[in-house]
């Protein structure tokens, strides 16, 4: 330390810093400059493999859905195999079911669904929601939640207790997706504040996912949390649930404050005209 | 003599040791706050893979938002602009176009163009403006979003002070009418304010790019190119370092001061009590911001400012030295009068982090460094007549400072190739990189000459914006 102090108090320590620090920014601006290029390179390996086997990948998906072929048979090709033993192969096929999923219906949807499993796709899914990423887990639960895999519905609902806000929003729109009001009710005892942000998503699942059974929804107005309150009186309200008015007319005589209680009138209002 | 001399070499010691001190201080904070950009940044758009902006779009408790645009002598390009604003991806949206007392036909194509009849629109004046004109409605329910405000020629601030005046909406959104906006801009912008927690979100501020060169079709921005000329290119790099390594680190710290102009959202009810914006500066959207903010910490009312990192809103830049001066020094101008209107929150711990950081950031980084540069010229420039100067050492101060400005500028681009990568093209990579090495030999000594302007203009007491001529978005071919 002494020494240092020395250096410092005769001013020799000034050159041997300002060279350091020249080549540190060099050096530093040449390893970005490496960087920027491999990444880019890479990006661009990674596109033209992407399109490659997006080709491919449509024309199994294709057989899939519109032949019955099944994922044994796809597999019975060495080629084939060797591929979806790759990660970024697999990938690939994630994306290309899961939009294949969205727009069928039925029959279409159920063979995308054997083949989600069939293929072990589940399993890497699966795989995701024991990942210690967050966003990992994520995207996990979207998989699984797309492909309406039910069995996943009890751990994915203890993600809706998670203290990362996208995570808690997501396993709460995919519980809504694998069991409608089931996948909300358990919020009556939630804690902490639900933002307008989570109870716009909430709402937007139920309207996306258009749940028709809405049995328990009128227990969040139960709850002791305000917030989920308001996110059960949203609910009724967007949804035009008439039939939850009697629990909205009670709400309203044992409002926990003057804001619950004009909201709740407001709800009444709107439903009853 | 000897004495003399002592004395001499005394100063020559502190001068060094202060240039040294002052440039290595400004160094760490630049890197400081390019750490916390960076996690910022990532932890952004981890988040925003997830997010589904349609159910802000399908629904009513979308907040509602009032665009202000205020326009002066926009005749040619104003019928496009306003197009472009009416065809937002937002469903809670109204659009109030204030004409500034125009001298060209603007206001003939509005009224023309969107079908126009002068309206009794009520509303209660909450800030005093210019005379105002009337006010228009389109008989056209197709554009029932549209507001015309037709008032005297009194300045960017009394238009937008009109529009807050007239919005009908609790959030304004604060644009001006030449920017390109991305079609999902407004969900974007909006979504903070749904997302407090217990803090009141007073103000979101989102990213402005170059968009010079760039192809724009039908009000919207088609193909991202770099600018063949030298200033606005290196403006490109420029905005993506404040922006990307700068701006967000601030957000995160909660100690953002400047919302730009171009594009910002703001809560009405706290711009209205804070009295609107002030007409008394230049950089009325910095001043705004600064009040906002002291408003709700003198009233003790928890709030924050939120800041949005993608890329919503494309600019025109100044093309070439003498409108890049005129614009340079207009900000510098704010900048002081900002500051002085808020002096009392230097230092002072009542004011928080904004008091004890950024505003003295502000003050020692953005408003000083120029005339700290300028001041260390001179001192050179006399130790080279006495011939004091140690070469040496000055070549090696001057690499340092020129290596690491090229540096931070490899870094920005850096950011954005990891994050928006918004250049793919080979060519415009290079091209932005070939500015880095140019610009602290060419640009930035003249950036510093504009804002010494824009010190002398405040010292003569000039006001206003002066005229800013634009070229108009040049296609590339």
């Amino acid at each position: 330390m002494e020494k240092v102090w020395e250096l410092y108090e005769k001013g020799d320590w000034v050159v041997p810093f300002l060279i350091f620090s020249i080549y540190l920014f060099i050096g530093a601006s040449f390893a970005l400059y490496v960087v920027i290029i491999w990444s880019r390179n890479k990006n661009i390996s990674r596109e033209k493999r992407r399109i490659e086997y997006s080709q491919l990948i449509e024309k199994l998906m294709s057989a899939v859905v519109f032949e019955n072929v099944t994922f044994s048979v796809i597999n019975e090709d060495k080629n084939s195999a060797t591929l979806f033993k790759k990660a970024f192969f697999r990938e690939v096929v994630m994306e290309t079911i899961i939009n294949l999923h969205k727009n069928y219906d039925g029959v279409f949807a159920q063979k995308l669904e054997q083949f989600y499993q069939d293929s072990g796709l589940i399993k890497d899914s699966f795989k995701k929601l024991r990942n210690f990423r967050w966003e990992v887990k994520c995207k996990g639960i979207t998989e699984l939640a797309e492909f309406n895999i039910n069995e996943a519905f009890e751990t994915i609902i203890t993600f809706s207790k998670a203290r990362k806000k996208t995570l808690k929003i997501t396993s709460i729109n995919a519980c809504i997706k694998l069991a409608g009001t089931k996948g909300i009710v358990h919020l009556a005892e939630h804690p902490d504040p639900i933002d307008d942000w989570t109870q716009l998503n909430i709402i937007g699942a139920f309207k996306m996912h258009d749940i028709g059974d809405t049995k328990g929804v009128e227990l969040l107005l139960e709850s002791k949390n305000t917030t989920v309150i308001t996110l059960g009186l949203k609910l009724i309200k967007e949804l035009k649930l008439t039939q939850k008015l009697p629990y909205v007319s009670q709400l309203i005589d044992h409002a926990p404050n003057t804001l619950i209680q004009y909201e709740a009138q407001n709800v009444l209002q709107t439903l009853t005209v | 003599m000897s004495l003399l001399n002592n004395e001499l070499i005394w100063f020559l010691d502190v001068y060094i040791v202060l240039i040294l001190g002052y440039a290595i201080l400004i160094m760490s904070w630049y890197l400081i706050l390019a750490y916390l950009s960076t996690k910022e940044l990532r932890s952004y758009l981890k988040k925003n893979s997830f997010v589904d902006y349609e159910v802000l779009l399908t629904s009513d408790y979308a907040p509602k938002l009032s665009l202000i645009a205020p326009a002066y002598n926009e005749g040619f390009t104003i019928e496009e602009n306003v197009k472009s604003l009416l065809s937002l991806n937002y469903n809670n949206y109204e659009v109030i176009v204030v004409n500034d007392g125009s001298k060209d036909n603007s206001m003939e194509i509005l009224i023309k163009k969107y079908d126009l009849v002068l309206t009794d629109f009520d509303f209660h004046e909450q800030i005093e403006t210019k005379k105002l004109k009337g006010i228009y409605t389109s008989r056209n329910a197709a554009f029932k979003k549209l507001i015309v405000a037709d008032k005297e020629n009194g300045g960017k601030a009394d238009a937008l002070n009109v529009g807050l005046n007239i919005a009908q909406n609790p959030y304004v959104v604060c644009i001006d009418v030449d920017c390109i906006l991305d079609k999902d801009s407004l969900l974007k912008l909006a979504k903070p304010f749904l997302e407090s927690h217990g803090k009141r979100i007073i103000a979101t501020g989102g990213v402005v790019r170059i968009a010079n060169q760039c192809v724009i079709k039908n009000g919207r921005l088609v193909e991202v190119n770099i600018p063949d000329s030298m200033i606005p290119r290196i403006q490109v790099l420029e905005y993506l370092r404040a922006f990307l390594l700068g701006r967000m680190a601030w957000g995160r710290l909660d100690g953002l001061l400047l919302i730009s102009g171009a594009f910002g959202a703001f809560d009405k009810e706290i711009a209205l009590l804070s009295g609107g914006y002030s007409t008394k500066t230049v950089g009325e959207d910095m001043e705004l911001v600064v009040r906002m903010r002291r408003y709700m910490l003198e009233n003790k009312l928890p709030y924050s400012v939120s800041y949005i990192p993608d890329p919503l809103c494309w600019t025109e830049a100044p093309e070439d030295f003498k409108i890049f001066k005129k614009q340079r020094s207009r900000w510098m101008r704010g900048t002081i009068e900002t500051l002085s209107f808020h002096k009392r929150m230097f230092m002072n711990p009542k004011y928080k982090l904004l008091g004890m950081l950024s505003v003295p950031y502000w003050t020692l980084f953005e408003f000083l460094a120029p005339g700290i540069e300028f001041i260390g010229l001179l001192i050179t420039v006399i130790f080279i007549l006495f011939g004091l100067l140690n070469w040496h050492f000055f070549l090696l101060l001057l690499l340092f400072v020129y290596t690491f400005a090229v540096f931070f500028s490899v870094l920005a681009l850096f950011s954005e190739e990891r994050t928006f990568h918004k250049y793919p093209k080979h060519a415009d990579f290079f091209k932005l990189l070939l500015a880095a090495f140019i610009e602290p030999l060419y640009f930035h000594p003249m950036a510093v000459y504009a804002a010494l302007v824009g010190y002398k203009e405040k010292i003569k007491g000039t006001h206003g914006w002066g005229e800013m001529t634009r070229k108009g978005f040049t296609k590339k071919e």
